[in-house]
């Protein structure tokens, strides 16, 4: 299995998403404030978000191997991938969500 | 090594660098963010846990909160000391953040408090608790402040750091003492309402008044115990404005729902009506009397009292009664008096007839029936002047008892034989304060009324008994309280209904055939009564009976009696009298009079005139003088004004009015009254009397 050009947004799979903030500091509001968006403009009515502050819950961050905030999750549909920052980078958000093509990398 | 075998372990091979050139692109952009500033906090995985930091800035949002919160933020080493504390710190205790900063938190804690804080150091680790004291603030003021702290652990061989919020209570304090003034206030006012509606609750309860109080706006009704009292314990949940009436007899109904309709409009309601109590059936007459309350113009509620009227109304009707046979007495007095003028002239013209008749049978015989129609005319005016109270009353004590025992034999007689007659003897030995004849009168006249109520025959029953009377009882006869002997005489006749009870003392009212009554019987012995200083009440029930009681006061010991029997031939005399009298025809019989008896006579016919003869020099043995004379100078005055100057003339007083209590202040003493209408031979024996114990 590839990370998956030629998959759509059409399987039926929910997408299951956490979000791992640190309370309200600037990027995990910023993180927050942009994934709202995306989830709306994209998956409308087929995803289930949880949002964690790893300050309440620090434990939390263990299962899913999280170094840094903010990071979204996507658990499912599989693969599990990690998407750090604040999201702002919607295309390559959506590439992380296998939404869209990935754009070529533009570091190394 | 088949080629399946070798194209398998390719087909891993590439999964495998699929799967890790994901992970290292992952891990890539992971050090990108890292690097780049992309994110807040890394999470570092340790033996204790998960540890967060954060990077710079991340914090940034807190610190604007806490330096913003009006409420001071600290930081304080286990042993008080300021290791971080926000700017509201600063301005309450008015020392810069760098000079406070390390120093201790307990220099600003006012001595007394000390222990409080200190308390809040050393409590328990890991617990939240808070503490209330007052810190020295920049002025010197103290500042009363509420602390609330959290232990931070930072390392496990370091002691733990407290972070505490103190919160200024000065503006709570004063908004709570203000609160507590304010509830103060409320509480005195809600003291002072209640006195005001004890008080009221006090001045209902001594007028023996319920209340009530509709309200317009819910269309219900508040009623206080005592009304419900009044109403007998109607079921009244339901009485509002629309069925006000309810409570009232039929055909009151109608008129109580009126004024409670109306009054909204009228803003008052006002009426006297009658009620059936409920739990007795008793026939009542209720006071009700409210007001209209309005607010922005509109009837929102009335209010008012109830009260059982029903005593004060018999009382007022007593009363009324009372006052009217009062007035009567007063009328009837005054026309006994000039008829027993008129009958003073007929006798008198009548003897001076006689004495110039001769022997002539016929005129004798004329004269004599004449004479019987005076004698009946003068019988029939004592019972009117009984009525008015202005007879003579000879009154002593008397064994009532006895006195009704010897009179049985008569009653027999005068009752007939289809009646009973039981006179019952009294318990003990009853005295009464009264006149004998008069109560013999009285009772004879009762007698006959009971026998008249009882054609057919039945029952009269004559009892004594002793009585005490209270004042309140008494009041609407006017008698005084006090201990009485009642006679009572009740027949168990045709009886009456009440609207003829309330007539038959006044004079002349009769049930009887024409020509059977006077109409002068009960009131004979209402008249009788009051003058003996007593009262007479009746009960009376159509077809059951009458009972009539006559009250008389009680009295102990008996006067002696003092009897003197009458002398029946004139005394002729001789001297010089003068007559004052302002009726002429009988002024002049009796001058006439007293000249065929051998007396020189002079004339007046006021006190005044009379006065000017004597003091004229006129040699005068007797003045024979009216009582009540119109003028300045009354008979009374005529004879006093004698007894100063003229010590040698003595007076003779006449009087239709012979019951009149003279003021006797010594000088009185020995006046002689005559009563009117006198024939020739009390005149001359007066006169004769009174020139006697003049000279």
């Amino acid at each position: 299995m590839t990370s998956g050009k030629s998959e759509t947004s059409t399987e039926s799979t929910r997408y299951k998403l956490r979000l791992f903030i640190t309370g309200s500091t600037p990027r995990s509001t910023h993180a927050i404030e942009n994934m709202q968006k995306i989830c709306k403009e994209n998956l409308e009515g087929q995803y289930d978000l949880e949002i964690i502050d790893v300050y309440e819950n620090p434990e939390a961050t263990r299962d899913l191997q999280i170094i840094a905030t903010p990071t979204l999750v996507k658990i499912l549909p599989e693969p599990l991938r990690r998407i750090i920052g604040d999201l702002s980078d919607k295309e390559r958000v959506l590439a992380g969500l296998n939404l869209a093509p990935l754009a070529p990398r533009k570091t190394v | 090594m088949s080629e399946s075998d070798t194209h398998a372990e390719l087909v891993s091979a590439l999964m495998r660098i699929a799967d890790l050139e994901s992970r290292l692109r992952e891990a890539d952009e992971t050090l990108d963010a890292i690097r780049n500033g992309d994110v807040d906090a890394v999470v570092v995985g340790g033996p204790s846990g998960q540890q967060i930091y954060t990077l710079e800035n991340a914090d940034r949002p807190y610190r604007l909160l806490i330096e913003q919160m009006q409420e001071c933020a600290v930081t304080l080493g286990a042993d008080g000391a300021i290791l971080y504390c926000n700017q509201r710190l600063s301005a309450l205790t008015g020392i810069p953040r760098e000079t406070l900063v390390g120093r201790h938190l307990q220099e600003f804690v006012i001595p007394n408090d000390r222990a409080a804080f200190d308390q809040l150091l050393t409590q328990g680790l890991n617990s939240r608790r808070s503490a209330e004291f007052s810190l020295i603030a920049a002025q010197g003021e103290n500042v009363p402040v509420n602390m609330s702290v959290a232990d931070l652990p930072v390392a496990e061989d370091m002691p733990y750091l407290l972070c505490g919020v103190i919160t200024d209570l000065t503006r709570s304090r004063k908004r709570t003492d203000e609160l507590a003034v304010a509830n103060e206030q409320l509480a005195t006012e809600i003291r002072e309402r209640r006195r005001t509606e004890d008080k009221l609750q006090l001045a209902l309860d001594a007028a023996d008044m319920g209340n009530w109080d509709m309200d317009l706006l819910t269309g219900k009704t508040t009623r206080s115990a005592r009304f419900d009292q009044i109403f007998g314990h109607a079921d009244l949940d339901h009485w509002t404005i629309q069925t006000s009436g309810d409570l009232f007899v039929d055909d009151d109904r109608q008129a109580v729902a009126e004024a409670f309709a109306a009054a909204p409009v009228n803003g008052t309601v006002d009426l006297e009506k009658r009620i059936r109590r409920y739990n007795d059936r008793a026939l009542r007459w209720v006071q009700i009397r409210g007001l209209t309350y309005y607010r922005d113009g509109q009837p929102i509620r009335i209010a008012g009292v109830v009260s059982d009227i029903t005593d004060r109304r018999l009382i007022d009707e007593q009363l009324r009664q009372a006052q009217k046979m009062e007035a009567i007495g007063q009328l009837t007095g005054g026309v006994a008096h000039d008829f027993n003028n008129l009958l003073m002239v007929i006798a008198g013209s009548l003897d001076l007839l006689e004495s110039r008749a001769g022997n002539d049978a016929k005129i004798s015989r004329y004269l004599s029936t004449a004479r019987h129609g005076v004698e009946r005319g003068a019988k029939l005016n004592q019972q009117l002047l009984a009525f008015a109270r202005r007879q003579d009353l000879r009154v002593e004590s008397v064994d009532i008892g006895a006195l009704l025992r010897s009179f049985e034999n008569l009653l027999d007689r005068a009752i007939g034989e289809t009646i009973a007659v039981t006179i019952t003897d009294p318990d003990d030995l009853f005295y009464g304060r009264t006149d004998p004849h008069q109560l013999e009168t009285a009772v004879l006249n009762l007698a006959i009324n009971a026998r008249d109520a009882m054609p057919q025959g039945g029952t009269l029953k004559i009892s004594t008994h002793f009585r005490t009377i209270g004042s309140k009882s008494t009041s609407p006869n006017n008698a005084t309280a006090g201990d009485y002997v009642v006679v009572t005489v009740s027949d168990t006749g045709s009886g009456m209904p009440q609207d003829v009870v309330a007539k038959v003392f006044e004079p002349f009212f009769t049930t009887k055939e024409v020509g059977k009554g006077t109409g002068l019987g009960l009131s004979q012995v209402y008249g009788f009564a009051k003058q003996s200083g007593g009262f007479v009440s009746i009960d009376s029930v159509v077809d059951e009976g009458t009972s009539v009681s006559i009250y008389l006061p009680r009295t102990e010991a008996p006067l002696s009696p003092n009897k003197a029997d009458p002398a029946s031939d004139e005394v002729k005399g001789q001297g010089t009298i003068l007559v004052v009298e302002d009726d002429d025809d009988v002024r002049e019989i009796a001058s006439n009079m007293l000249r065929e008896l051998g007396y020189m006579v002079f004339e007046a016919n006021r006190g005044r005139s009379a006065l000017t003869v004597i003091d004229s020099g006129a040699p005068i043995d007797l003045v024979f003088t009216d009582v009540i004379m119109p003028g300045d100078i009354g008979g009374i005055d005529l004879a006093r004004a004698i007894k100063a100057n003229h010590k040698n003339i003595s007076v003779l007083l006449t009087s239709g009015y012979t019951a009149q209590r003279f003021q006797t202040d010594g000088i009185d003493e020995g006046l002689q009254i005559l009563r009117k209408p006198y024939n020739r031979v009390d005149l001359s024996l007066a006169v004769k009397s009174a020139i006697g114990s003049g000279s």
